[in-house]
C-alpha cells in the first residue's frame, strides 16, 4: 500500500506533456508538487466527474496524452462513466484511481462494498483496453512508460493506505484553468 | 386506487395561445440548424421527443454523436471538448435535466462553461402550456430553469426557430448553460421550411402572426 503522496510523486515524475484532470484526494497533492500550474483541471464540486472531463479532453486532442487522478468513491459516484470512457476508446486516455476505501474528505467514512469491488474487473468488463494494480510506489515507477506506450483507455488501480483528509480547497477556480488551459491549447473562441 | 397528486400547481398567469400551434418541428431543420452553428459534437441521453433529430445525426458523421450514461457524464465531456476547443452541445430530456443539477451547478454554472442543452419535455400534453402539465417532470421544467438562473428558448414549432437561432448566439455569445426546451416531438416529415399545415398532434386553431410574436419564451439571465 502507498502513501497518497508517494503515488503522486511517481506520476508527477512521469508527466511530461500530460494533461491532468484531479479529483478529491488528489487534488491538493498535485498542487502541492507545482503540477497543478498548467494544463490541469480541478474537478472540485463535482464528484465522479473528472474522468468524464478528461475524456473530453481527451476526445477534443487526440495528440496530449490526459491522465486523470481520480478518488475510488468519486468513480463510484458515475460508474456508467467507465463504459462511457470504453466506448470512445480514447488511445491518450490514462485513469488512475487513488483507492483508499474512505470517503476521505467527509471524515474516512468506508465506501460501499469495499472489499468486495474490484475497479480493475469493472474497467476491463466495461471495455478498457487494459487495467493494473499497483500496492508499490517502486513498481508504479518502473511500469510507467510502459502503460504509457500503450493505447489507452488504460485503468491504474492504486492502493493508497488511508489519510487524514485535506483541507482546504484550492483557491484557483475551474473557470480560470479552463481559459487557461484553452489559450495554453491556442483555441481561438468563435 | 386512485394516488392523489398533491404537489402544488402553480396557477401562472400563462397565455395559454401561444401553445395552440405545439406541433412537430422538422428534425432536418435543426439537424441543418446545428450544422450550421459548426457544432462539432452532441452528447446525448437519448429522448423520446427528439428521436428524429437523433437518427438524423446517428447517420451522419458530423458533428459527432456520443452517447452517454448519464447526463452527468455529458455535462463534464461537453466541458473537456469545450476546454479542447471543441464546440460541443447536449441532447436529452427534462428527467435527465434533473438529474444531474449538482454537475449543472459546478461546471455550467459556477465555471461559466458553455453548456447549450436542447432538452425534450418528456410526457407534455401538447393542448397545454408546460407550466400547466399534470405531470411533474414537465410542469416543474421552466420554474426549476428559473429558480436555478438559466436562460430559456422554448420550441413549440417550426415558427420558433427564431429562438433556437437566439439560443445559440447567447450560448455562443456567453458562457454558462443556455437550454432550448423542445416542446413538441421532432419529425421526419416535415419538410425543410416553415409550413402551416395542420399536423396530426397540432391543435385546430392556426396561429396568428400575434401569436407568433408573442411566443419569445425567453427568459434573461438576471
Amino acid at each position: 500500500m502507498m502513501r497518497r503522496q508517494e503515488a503522486i510523486s511517481v506520476l508527477a515524475a512521469s508527466r511530461e506533456d500530460a494533461i491532468s484532470v484531479a479529483a478529491m484526494q488528489a487534488i491538493m497533492a498535485w498542487h502541492a508538487t507545482g503540477q497543478a500550474e498548467i494544463d490541469h483541471l480541478d474537478a472540485l464540486g463535482c464528484m465522479g466527474s473528472a474522468s468524464s472531463l478528461g475524456l473530453g479532453i481527451a476526445l477534443a486532442r487526440p495528440d496530449r496524452r490526459v491522465i486523470v487522478l481520480d478518488g475510488d468513491g468519486c468513480v463510484l459516484m458515475q460508474l456508467g462513466s467507465l463504459v462511457t470512457i470504453a466506448a470512445q476508446a480514447p488511445k491518450n486516455f490514462y485513469h488512475f484511481i487513488f483507492e483508499n476505501g474512505r470517503y476521505e474528505t467527509s471524515g474516512n467514512q468506508i465506501l460501499p462494498g469495499f472489499g468486495k469491488f474490484d475497479f480493475c474487473q469493472l474497467a476491463l468488463a466495461a471495455g478498457y483496453r487494459q487495467a493494473l494494480s499497483f500496492a508499490d510506489a517502486g513498481e508504479l515507477r518502473q511500469a510507467l512508460s510502459v502503460i504509457y506506450a500503450e493505447p489507452g483507455p488504460v485503468l491504474i488501480r492504486l492502493e493508497i493506505a488511508p489519510d487524514a483528509p485535506v483541507t482546504p480547497w484550492p483557491d484557483v477556480t475551474m473557470h480560470t484553468q479552463i481559459t487557461a488551459l484553452r489559450a495554453r491549447l491556442g483555441v481561438v473562441a468563435s | 386506487m386512485t394516488i392523489k397528486d398533491t404537489a402544488a400547481k402553480p396557477k401562472l398567469n400563462v397565455d395559454e395561445s401561444i401553445y395552440q400551434r405545439s406541433r412537430p418541428i422538422g428534425a432536418n431543420v435543426l439537424f441543418n440548424a446545428i450544422r450550421s452553428a459548426s457544432i462539432t459534437h452532441v452528447i446525448t441521453v437519448p429522448d423520446t421527443h427528439q428521436r428524429t433529430l437523433l437518427e438524423l445525426l446517428a447517420n451522419s458523421p458530423e458533428p459527432k454523436l456520443i452517447t452517454v450514461c448519464t447526463e452527468d457524464e455529458a455535462i463534464g465531456i461537453n466541458a473537456g471538448l469545450y476546454a479542447g476547443g471543441a464546440r460541443p452541445i447536449l441532447l436529452i430530456q427534462n428527467n435527465g435535466f434533473y438529474a444531474c443539477l449538482n454537475t449543472l451547478k459546478a461546471i455550467p454554472l459556477d465555471a461559466q462553461v458553455p453548456t447549450l442543452m436542447l432538452i425534450g419535455e418528456h410526457g407534455r400534453d401538447l393542448a397545454r402550456p408546460s407550466r400547466n402539465n399534470a405531470d411533474l417532470s414537465v410542469r416543474m421544467l421552466e420554474p426549476t430553469l428559473e429558480v436555478w438562473g438559466i436562460p430559456y428558448y422554448r420550441l413549440e414549432g417550426p415558427e420558433d426557430m427564431v429562438n433556437f437561432e437566439s439560443a445559440f448566439r447567447q450560448w455562443a455569445e456567453q458562457g454558462g448553460p443556455v437550454a432550448v426546451l423542445v416542446g413538441a416531438p421532432t419529425s421526419l416529415e416535415q419538410p425543410n421550411s416553415i409550413s402551416r399545415s395542420p399536423s396530426p398532434v397540432m391543435l385546430s386553431e392556426t396561429p396568428s402572426v400575434d401569436d407568433i410574436k408573442s411566443v419569445g419564451g425567453h427568459k434573461e439571465k438576471s
